[in-house]
């Protein structure tokens, strides 16, 4: 072998320390710059959609649009197909364009926990309630709409197929993405008590409109899985919140995403062995919709659901406690509304 | 009258073959590549036409037949490889497999300079390595087809190659996202590769990096000679040069031949010997006619032979085939004497019904150790065995629940298995098969040890009635105070070993739930 000369081992040298630095400055590119969420929370008395971080809160005040006192704050669909249950409680919370002005970026965030149930097992959003919704959002102007959610059990794409969530998606005109891992960056939550910084989904919190359109069911940890429980879908490590007091990161998480629209699917209704089930003789039929901008007291409502109260599912009081939106259903314009 | 090379130098006709042979190499080696890339859970293509690859190799077939002591219809196509090496001798190596394209086309040519190639006589070590792997394979013992050339490169290509490029690609993609006019471009190129191309979630394999230097190493090897790996080491090669002695269409060099030596400066597996008047053994030449071209005055043609080819010095004598066989069969026999013979490793989780399927479940007797379970196992479960199932189970599919678990929506490595190593379950069948059980780690688990709330594990259950139940007990607390806490419990004759428990249980490092192999009675 020719001996090794001093250029020739300085420039190896050179070639390899390169190597190197370009590889410590990928990663270092990995590391997001820190997004901080608005800290704007909206009062206990006046649950409007809050507005997006650098966004005018105009575009989406609430209250311009909707006739006070006649509007109600949530609404309660019964007896009827997903669709029609959707468009009436949308039409009696004075429209989709009331949460979607034209032209804006929609994000509608199911459930799509695992990819080996259909949806008849109500461990998965019913997916003509997630295809009503992003018909709506189309209806009412949006540019687009994505889809998505991060699956524990399984692979995305089939869980999105299983689900049947992505045919209806798809036939509604909006966009099933798979979460792409360099969309999570870290993140602070301004008003966060447990948890104050988390891996959030980038695309979610920079959408016009947040859509959270979860499933009632039962759930191990937190007893219930409802609209906050759903945020969890758009963090990278959920692990982490389970040691840590998970009613109050669960309600850390609602203060950092606040959806412009909650909207729980209650067709059926998974009872136990959640949140996975897969017994059919766990799983209620109750064609029943909640929609409201108040995650809070749709989450509250549902409880009843189940035979419970809110003050049961420790994210909801934690919320309220925040000022995130009020669980005190007596005071609440309510509007139920039994299709024939 | 001297006979003159002609000034002008027209097309030779000859290199037509050369330029038909590196078209055939490099389609073939795109569709290989090809199938790996569509050896996906609910792919277009189903698992046994993926696999095709791995039936085509007579090598690994005739092993599993040894070894399994039954017949797959399957294993008939590696009757194609043998036929084509009955009529064209090694053209296998030459034209067709994907590792011998490989390392033409990473010659290393400049690295290699003049160095000399090594001692004629480690020719025969492929033939020893052969005669190695099928002895072990009849004692049932397969581990060595760990060094079949299609075995050895889908695993490379599945632990080490794909998972390092996804890592370039996501460490590309999350520098160039933040390039704001990029952004957009960056996430439609991300839907486009994943889950397509590449996974969506990183990919991480044991030993990862054992396989891959494995397959870098022998194409370093083409740093002493060229095709290296082709002409000493490859087993496979070692059969199909054996059929090649009585093969076909052979080379021959006729009279007229000057004795330029282009020809033997051509060769890429180095057979033309002066000494013989440029001839070359059948068993070393791989068809690949760069000679025809090189030969300047069309001396060489690939014709029709009868006798048999002779007997080289560095072919096996009897005493050498003895002597591996007897050292192979002392190696499988002391390998019955090993604790591991006795008593199964804990974690030994194998792919859904291998176990059942194999009448020894840690030397794997019907896996031909191809790595196709690995690629097509969507959730990264089922990694290659380095030594924890000792040399006999090397290269063998283990589950391993901290890198991933058995997804319960998934029966692909049973459909992808060629050899039904891992049976081809229903997905109902499936849903049932018990791999392993699951134990909790009463001093590690959050809620058992720091009476804290934390039911992971419970929730990730995918039964139908979950194997994991909580109930409400009294613990110490944080603050070492008496607090009532749910604690998990895991009801055996429930679990079914998947793992999601033990993967997702967030304690750092070891899992404070672990699957263990089933507990049924030992022997003795």
């Amino acid at each position: 072998m020719k001996k090794l000369s001093r250029r020739d081992f300085l420039k190896l040298l050179a070639t390899g320390m390169g190597g190197i630095a370009l590889e410590q400055f990928l990663v270092a590119c990995g590391i997001k710059p820190t997004l901080v969420a608005s800290d704007v929370i909206p009062s206990s008395t006046n649950p409007s959609p809050p507005a997006k971080p650098g966004e005018t809160a105009t575009s989406q005040d609430v209250q311009e649009d909707a006739t006070p006192g006649i509007t109600p704050e949530l609404v309660v669909v019964r007896g009827g197909q997903p669709e029609e249950m959707v468009r009436k409680a949308l039409d009696s919370l004075g429209g989709m364009q009331r949460f979607v002005p034209a032209g804006s970026t929609v994000v509608v965030k199911p459930n799509i926990c695992v990819d080996y149930r259909t949806y008849e097992y109500a461990a998965t959003t019913n997916p003509w309630v997630v295809g009503a919704l992003v018909k709506l959002c189309l209806e009412a102007g949006a540019a687009s709409v994505k889809v998505f959610d991060f699956p524990f059990g399984g692979t995305p794409e089939k869980a999105y197929a299983n689900s049947g969530i992505k045919e209806q998606v798809e036939a509604a005109g909006g966009k099933m993405e798979i979460m792409s891992a360099f969309k999570f960056s870290s993140t602070k939550i301004t008003s966060g008590i447990n948890l104050t910084k988390t891996d959030a989904y980038q695309d979610a919190l920079e959408a016009d409109v947040l859509i959270n359109v979860p499933i009632a069911k039962d759930h191990g940890t937190t007893r219930l899985s409802l609209g906050m429980k759903n945020l969890m879908g758009l963090i990278r490590d959920r692990g982490a919140l389970h040691s840590r007091g998970i009613g109050q990161c669960i309600a850390d998480l609602a203060s950092l995403f606040r959806p412009t629209l909650t909207v729980i699917d209650a067709v059926r209704i998974l009872t136990a062995n959640g949140p996975t089930g897969g017994n059919l003789d766990h799983v209620r039929q109750l064609d029943t919709i909640i929609a409201s901008p108040d995650i809070v007291a749709a989450d509250a409502y549902a409880t009843g659901l189940f035979g419970l109260t809110p003050q049961d599912i420790a994210y909801i009081p934690a919320a309220a406690g925040m000022g995130l939106g009020r669980m005190d259903l007596e005071n609440i314009r309510i509007e139920e509304i039994l299709l024939g | 009258m001297p006979p003159t090379f002609p000034r002008k130098r027209t097309i030779n006709p000859h290199h037509a073959w050369a330029v038909a042979r590196k078209i055939v190499q490099y389609t073939l080696l795109a569709i290989f590549l090809l199938l790996f890339l569509l050896a996906r859970r609910d792919g277009i293509l189903a698992g046994n036409i993926v696999n095709i690859p791995m039936r085509l190799d007579p090598l690994t077939m005739l092993a599993h037949l040894l070894s399994s002591r039954s017949f797959l219809a399957g294993s008939a196509l590696a009757l194609i490889t043998l036929v084509l090496t009955v009529i064209f001798g090694r053209a296998w190596c030459g034209w067709i497999c994907p590792l011998g394209t490989t390392l033409d086309l990473i010659p290393l040519k400049k690295l290699r300079g003049d160095r000399r190639p090594p001692a004629e006589a480690w020719r025969g070590a492929k033939y020893l390595l052969l005669t190695a792997t099928l002895t072990a394979a009849l004692l049932g013992n397969l581990a060595l087809l760990a060094f079949d050339p299609l075995t050895l490169f889908y695993r490379a290509l599945t632990s080490a190659i794909w998972p390092a490029l996804d890592r370039i690609v996501s460490a590309l993609e999350t520098f160039l996202f933040q390039i704001p006019f990029l952004s957009e471009p960056v996430a439609a190129f991300d839907g486009l590769v994943r889950p397509a191309l590449l996974p969506t979630a990183p990919a991480f394999y044991q030993e990862g990096l054992l396989f891959g230097m494995l397959f870098i190493g022998i194409i370093l090897l083409n740093i002493f000679a060229e095709r290296f790996w082709c002409r000493y080491l490859c087993p496979l090669g070692g059969l199909l040069g054996l059929i090649g002695k009585i093969a076909i269409f052979r080379r021959k060099v006729d009279e007229e031949c000057t004795g330029c030596i282009l020809c033997e400066r051509s060769c890429p597996t180095g057979t033309i010997d002066p000494r013989k008047q440029y001839a070359s053994d059948p068993a070393e030449c791989t068809l690949c006619l760069d000679c025809l071209e090189a030969c300047p005055r069309s001396r060489i043609e690939f014709a029709p032979t009868m006798p048999k080819a002779e007997w080289r010095e560095y072919d096996p004598g009897r005493r050498q085939f003895l002597m591996t066989a007897g050292v192979t069969a002392a190696a499988v026999v002391l390998t019955k004497s090993n604790l591991l013979a006795k008593r199964e490793p804990s974690h030994l989780i194998r792919p859904p019904g291998a176990r059942e399927a194999n009448a020894d479940p840690i030397a794997m007797d019907k896996c031909i150790r191809c790595a196709e379970c690995m690629r097509v196992c969507p959730t990264h479960a089922i990694q290659p065995a380095a030594f924890e199932t000792g040399l006999e189970g090397l290269g063998a599919p283990l589950i391993i629940p901290r890198l991933g678990y058995c997804d319960y929506a998934c029966n692909a490595c049973g459909e992808v298995c060629p050899t039904q190593a891992i049976p081809p379950l229903s997905m109902e069948e499936k849903q049932q098969q018990v791999i392993g059980k699951a134990f909790i780690d009463e001093d590690r688990c959050i809620a058992w040890s720091d009476g804290l709330t934390c039911t992971v594990c419970e929730e990730m259950c995918p039964l139908p009635e979950k194997a994991i139940q909580l109930e409400e007990q009294e613990a110490w607390g944080p603050d070492g105070i008496r607090v009532m806490v749910n604690m998990p419990h895991v009801l055996r004759e429930r679990c079914i070993g998947c793992g999601i428990c033990e993967y997702k249980c967030p304690v750092n490092g070891e899992a404070a739930i672990r699957v263990y192999v089933p507990t049924t009675a030992l022997p003795f």
